[in-house]
């Protein structure tokens, strides 16, 4: 059965090898405006700031149960991106997808220089999304405020309070298995005022460029990008993430560049 | 009538030249007693002496109690009745007077029950807890989970009072209300819905010329569709996720053969309609029909004549049909000769339901050779010769599916049939997954 798994997944990596990055790649994701929440919004944009670094044209559809539909992932389950058979989800596994296909960014980077970047990926990937979590599932007020109604908007009543009740049970499960259930607000701000002193520490290595390795982006510039700028533009009745992230200049000057360059919202201050 | 007395006066009372004419003999009923009420009110089976008091004579007298017997069981309290006739006696007894008691033993507080059941090509294993009579007006409440071959699985509690006490007893007037949760596998589209929610139910016959039985239904549920594999094809993908479902269904069902299953004569005719869309986010209509007409030939041979037609459209309120709701053609129950949905629309390779279905059969029944020799047991048997036409998608005749055979047919429990049949199909289209042998069928309503 093993064996006939890891088969399967060189059959399927091969055959992505061969296939050229498909014309009708369509990346789907909840409605932004009424329904997407924080850590899946930081995703998203995560995904798509790849991508557009990547220059691979895809498109972009919203739709209300994007979360279901997903083939599943480790956090979020979003977004998921669909390109020709394949469909695949998260950050992740989409720029691995990618990469198979050697279309990819980052490409001129020796091993360890990798390795390295990829340990910066994953943990920007996990504290954030964490903290994200985090304030929109245990934070009452922002809980109340704004997560049930958002995750709730697309659900006729009384379903969604089913939804909402079901999905925050999955977010405190997924803290559970993390160890932040018990942290409380001022570990969690510790925790991210961390990573992004890591972060900027990192983006100061090379100051002449404006990404994090040389002068071209990779992948650490779009999750990072991703989960930074969601958390500086997204308004909450509790703004200590967006309050600690404003403290390094330099990273809010990255958001603003990397915005600027790729998608003009210009929504930063 | 094993369980009926008739003692004392009866047999004296008979004049010489009428001695076994029971219906010559006077009777009147003096008294009826109902004993055996431990949990049930008097006034649910106040109704049940109204037809006794009308009978004038011996042989109607027992009739009577018979059906007044069998009303008792349909009251839904007792679990077993005795019926005793006696003369009547006492200061105001009359002449020809009786009286008749039913000895009644009421079910206990709580029934349990496992057993096996015949879905529609599906073998499911039940068990049910029951608390009988609750409120002492035949009120019940009942919690069943069931658990099938193709791993559907059914978990309800419902609640149902009957009505037949009232004076709408000849309408047998029945409600209910069920909490349920069920999940439903459609293997061959590779993805499941999970339906959660209640049932109200209202049910009751009328007979304004013709026998109806109509159930009214009110039902609001949440159904999640959830994929079963990794590679499904994207337009079922899309339909994943919860979704509300608030629907009206009226059925309808006209039945005068003489048998559920080897009918020789009679007709049955079944409608169902939903309308769904009232609040929630699924909105659709479906009709579907089902008929059945069976003529007796010579010697036990029985030709029969069946047909059924499903439709299901959209309303103004979405243009998106819930992917459950749609209709698989093929298998055992409808086309013969092909594999269960194997006659219909294919999306990247995978089966899914169509909007509109018919198909028609028309079988030859023969009862077994040599069946006089073991005639109760032949009883249970019957060979058939078949021809099944169908569509999908198209009410017209071109790009029809057609499958004929022969088969053995066997009668289970007076509800289920069990088939075995040879299938050969004969036409197909290019898509479909066509069954060239021997096909296996458990059901209750085939074509």
């Amino acid at each position: 059965m093993q064996q006939s798994v890891l088969l399967s997944q060189l059959a399927t990596s091969h055959k992505l090898s061969e296939e050229p990055w498909p014309e009708d790649a369509t990346l789907y994701q909840p409605y932004e405006v009424e329904q997407i929440l924080l850590p899946e919004n930081a995703s998203c944009l995560a995904v798509k700031a790849y991508l557009k670094m990547c220059n691979l044209p895809f498109d972009i559809r919203t739709c209300s149960n994007a979360e279901h539909m997903s083939p599943g992932g480790r956090m979020t389950k979003l977004p998921f991106i669909r390109a020709g058979a394949f469909i695949f989800a998260e950050f992740e596994p989409i720029v691995n997808f990618v990469e198979q296909k050697d279309m990819a960014i980052g490409n001129l980077q020796d091993e360890d220089e990798k390795a390295d970047m990829r340990t910066y990926v994953s943990l920007v990937e996990n504290i954030f999304t964490m903290a994200e979590l985090y304030i929109s599932f245990k934070n009452e007020r922002v809980y109340k405020e704004v997560t049930a109604p958002r995750n709730g908007s697309v659900y006729p009543w009384p379903m969604n309070h089913m939804q909402n009740y079901g999905k925050r049970r999955n977010a405190l499960r997924l803290l559970k298995v993390y160890q932040w259930d018990d942290l409380n607000i001022d570990n969690v701000i510790e925790k991210v005022a961390k990573c992004c002193e890591t972060l900027e520490y990192k983006l100061k290595e090379s100051p002449d460029t404006p990404f994090f390795y040389g002068d071209q982006p990779c992948e650490l510039d779009a999750i990072a990008f991703g989960h930074l700028f969601s958390i500086l533009t997204t308004t909450l009745p509790n703004m200590a993430l967006a309050q600690t992230v404003q403290k390094f200049k330099h990273l809010v000057d990255f958001c603003r560049f990397i915005d600027e360059k790729y998608f003009q919202t210009r929504c930063l201050p | 009538m094993p369980q009926s007395k008739q003692r004392g006066g009866a047999a004296s009372a008979a004049s010489k030249d009428s001695k076994y004419d029971l219906g010559k003999i006077s009777a009147r009923v003096d008294r009826v007693n109902v004993s055996g009420l431990l949990r049930t009110h008097n006034d649910y089976v106040m109704r049940a002496a109204d037809g006794l008091f009308k009978a004038d004579n011996f042989q109607d007298l027992m009739l009577e109690a018979m059906s007044t017997k069998s009303y008792l069981h349909e009251l839904g309290i007792f679990k077993d009745v005795s019926v005793h006739i006696d003369v009547s006696r006492g200061a105001d007894a009359s002449p020809q007077g009786y009286e008749i008691t039913f000895k009644g033993n009421e079910y206990s507080r709580l029934m349990g029950s496992a057993g096996t059941e015949v879905g529609q090509n599906e073998g499911s294993l039940r068990t049910e807890l029951t608390i009988p009579n609750i409120l002492g007006r035949g009120e019940s409440i009942s919690l069943q989970g069931s658990y099938s071959n193709t791993r559907a699985n059914d978990l309800q509690l419902k609640f149902w009072k009957p009505f037949f006490h009232t004076r709408f007893r000849e309408n047998r007037p029945e409600f209910s209300f069920s909490i349920f949760r069920q999940t439903d596998r459609f293997d061959i589209s590779s993805f499941q819905s999970t339906n959660l929610g209640y049932l109200i139910d209202f049910s009751a016959h009328s007979s304004l010329g013709v026998d109806l039985t109509h159930s009214l239904q009110y039902e609001n549920s949440i159904r999640n569709v959830g994929l079963l594999n990794k590679s499904v094809p994207f337009s079922i993908r899309e339909h994943c996720g919860p979704k509300l479902a608030s629907l009206v269904r009226y059925s309808v069902v006209f039945d005068n053969r003489d048998a559920n299953v080897f009918a020789t004569r009679g007709i049955l005719l079944k409608s169902t309609n939903e309308y769904c869309g009232l609040g929630g986010n699924i909105a659709y209509t479906s009709s579907t029909a089902h008929g059945e007409v069976n003529v007796p030939l010579f010697s036990g041979y029985v030709a029969q004549f069946c047909g059924r037609v499903g439709i299901v459209k959209e309303t103004k309120q979405t243009t998106l049909l819930p992917i459950g709701s749609l209709f698989y053609c093929g298998g055992p129950m409808t086309l013969r000769g092909f594999k269960y949905g194997g006659a219909g629309p294919v999306v990247d390779g995978t089966p899914i339901g169509a909007q509109t279905y018919w198909c028609t059969g028309a079988h030859l029944w023969a009862p077994l050779p040599f069946a006089g020799v073991f005639k109760s047991l032949a009883s249970n048997f019957r060979m058939h010769f078949f021809y099944n036409i169908g569509n999908t998608n198209s009410f017209s005749f071109e790009n029809m599916r057609t499958a004929f055979g022969m088969g053995l047919a066997f009668k289970f429990a007076d509800r289920a049939r069990i088939e075995l049949n040879y299938c050969i199909p004969v036409r197909r289209q290019a898509t479909d997954k066509i069954l060239n042998g021997f096909q296996f069928g458990i059901g209750y309503e085939f074509i």
